[in-house]
């Protein structure tokens, strides 16, 4: 198996007429970390949901999206053992998506669903070797210590620890992660980036994460994928990402300061100006 | 800075702006028709409030009657009373049971439109057809006796519970639900662990206020023959024995009492 996500000619056109997806075609290996960027309403957030099979595509003759080799959807048509198949996919959300009241632990054995029998789910009589393989992926994010605390006792980071261990927990050969560190500090930021880009080292598990923050994508992702107005602006290697491609993917009169994003040097250079700025607000 | 915003004010006070003529109209109407619902309806009830001063004295006498209460048959209330606490339990139990499964079905963003606007239905029947209605016919169909009244609490608090939850279970937050989706689980697991532990707090709270209300509701079915406490209230009424019936009602409000201390003590440490 050449592929972990084979992506042809998805287009999303939403109710309100909005394009949101133009024709994208995209192949991911196996074992790639790849970064999706993109101003906001580029379309980063629906391609994830596509290649989760949250939401079926137009209905284009061509149109299909392919995980692990398994058929996730096919000309605008969810395929029939999604089930089966979103348990390969591991889904980190910005908002972590975890149940607030119910335990970590719970929640991260709630990554287990997909495959075990239904009268022990509808018990909630998780095996022995569940609570061990829950336990084992909170300590490989660092949090073990918070398994018997109700998920939103956790501050932000934690919580997308947490989720992160749900993924881990369901085996998933692919990892997508939708924003996962925009509503987090830095340092959390940095964990969490820290923790995916280690998975996806040590189990060679496929990671595709969407972000805001360039520099987090130049830093630990090998692959850029930039969208714009639903289309693939540039596909390839985090070296080759330039302050002209920047411009051209979040426009000239955007916020981000694009220099300080190629390069500690740069970096060096605008903290001055950044800090006139700071005094100004 | 401050004082600069400060001049800034000074120089262009902010207007707020005032309602307009269309708005104020309206107000005005609202109250016009509120005020002729009241008169309109003062007659069809009869409002006589001139008869409570008229007959004052009479109503001085009739609370007299009350006066002191007579506790000599207290066991055998005590052991009605208690009747009536276990027709409010099980009523209120049954009622649970099925509203959980009902109150999924009623909600909008768990089922389909075609399922949940008929039980929506059923449910708004349940509701409207108050527990003594219910009382009367289950007298009927299974005789006098605390069952009859266990039964018809049990149809109307599904009426009431079922739609108190399928609201909190329309008003969830569906990330979490969209988090346990992506791992794979089905339907009903997606429920058991996304939308059930994000509604069980308001749930256990709903189900609390219909116990206490169903241990009020219980003491009144019997009246119609459907056991418990009402029973003895309805036949010391009906014997003038006006003495007793303050007794009972003195010990059925203690017990209203009590449940209500309880369960709030129960909800304070769930939530």
């Amino acid at each position: 198996m050449s592929t972990a996500i084979e992506i042809t000619h998805l287009s999303k056109t939403f109710g309100t007429g909005k394009r949101a997806l133009d024709d994208v075609t995209l192949r991911i290996r196996p074992g790639e970390m790849v970064a999706l960027i993109g101003a906001s309403g580029s379309g980063k957030s629906t391609l994830l949901r596509h290649i989760a099979g949250l939401i079926p595509s137009d209905r284009d003759q061509r149109a299909q999206v392919a995980v692990n080799g398994r058929m996730v959807q096919q000309q605008g048509r969810i395929g029939r053992g999604i089930r089966e198949t979103r348990a390969g996919i591991g889904f980190v959300f910005q908002q972590f998506n975890l149940v607030g009241r119910m335990r970590v632990l719970t929640n991260v054995m709630a990554g287990d669903l997909g495959r075990m029998p239904l009268w022990r789910s509808l018990l909630g009589l998780f095996t022995d070797e569940q609570r061990r393989a829950g336990v084992r992926a909170l300590a490989r994010v660092g949090i073990a210590q918070c398994a018997f605390q109700r998920a939103s006792t956790l501050s932000g980071g934690q919580q997308q620890r947490a989720a992160i261990a749900r993924a881990l927990v369901q085996g998933a050969q692919v990892i997508l992660a939708d924003e996962p560190i925009a509503s987090l500090d830095p340092e959390s930021s940095r964990r969490v980036m820290a923790t995916l880009a280690d998975i996806n080292r040590s189990d060679n598990v496929t990671v595709v994460v969407s972000l805001h923050q360039v520099d987090f994508a130049l830093k630990y992702c090998r692959r850029v994928v930039a969208l714009r107005d639903g289309r693939v602006m540039f596909d390839g290697a985090a070296e080759q990402v330039s302050a002209d491609m920047l411009r051209g993917i979040y426009g000239n009169n955007s916020d981000l300061d694009l220099g300080s994003l190629l390069g500690p040097q740069a970096d060096e250079d605008l903290r001055p100006v950044a800090a006139a700025r700071f005094a100004l607000a | 800075m401050t004082s600069m915003s400060g001049n800034l004010l000074n120089e262009h006070p902010i207007h707020p702006p005032k309602p307009g003529l269309k708005s104020s109209l309206l107000r005005y109407l609202a109250y016009g028709l509120g005020a002729a619902l009241l008169v309109w309806s003062y007659n069809g009830a009869e409002i006589a409030p001139a008869t409570l001063i008229r007959d004052a004295g009479n109503m001085a006498t009739f609370a007299a009657d009350f006066f002191p209460p007579d506790f000599t048959d207290w066991k055998f209330y005590f052991t009605e009373l208690m009747v009536t606490l276990h027709i409010a339990i099980w009523g209120t139990v049954l009622a649970i049971v099925c509203a959980v499964p009902l109150s999924l079905l009623a909600a909008s963003n768990i089922a389909p439109v075609w399922l949940y606007q008929p039980v929506r239905r059923v449910l708004d029947a349940l509701r409207s057809i108050n527990e003594m209605v219910f009382a009367m016919l289950f007298v009927v169909a299974v005789g006098l006796g605390p069952f009859a009244g266990a039964l018809a609490l049990w149809l109307h608090t599904t009426g009431t519970l079922a739609k108190l939850f399928s609201e909190a279970v329309e008003a969830i937050d569906p990330q979490p639900v969209d988090g346990i989706r992506a791992t794979g689980a089905n339907a009903v697991e997606e429920i058991l662990y996304g939308v059930i532990p994000q509604v069980m707090p308001l749930w256990v709270s709903y189900s609390l206020y219909r116990f206490e209300a169903n241990v009020r509701s219980a003491s009144v079915v019997g009246m119609v023959g459907a056991g418990g406490i009402g029973v003895v209230l309805w036949e010391v009424i009906r014997g003038f024995r006006f003495d007793q019936t303050c007794a009972v009602m003195i010990m059925i409000i203690l017990l209203v009492s009590v449940v209500d201390i309880i369960s709030a003590r129960i909800r304070a440490a769930l939530i």
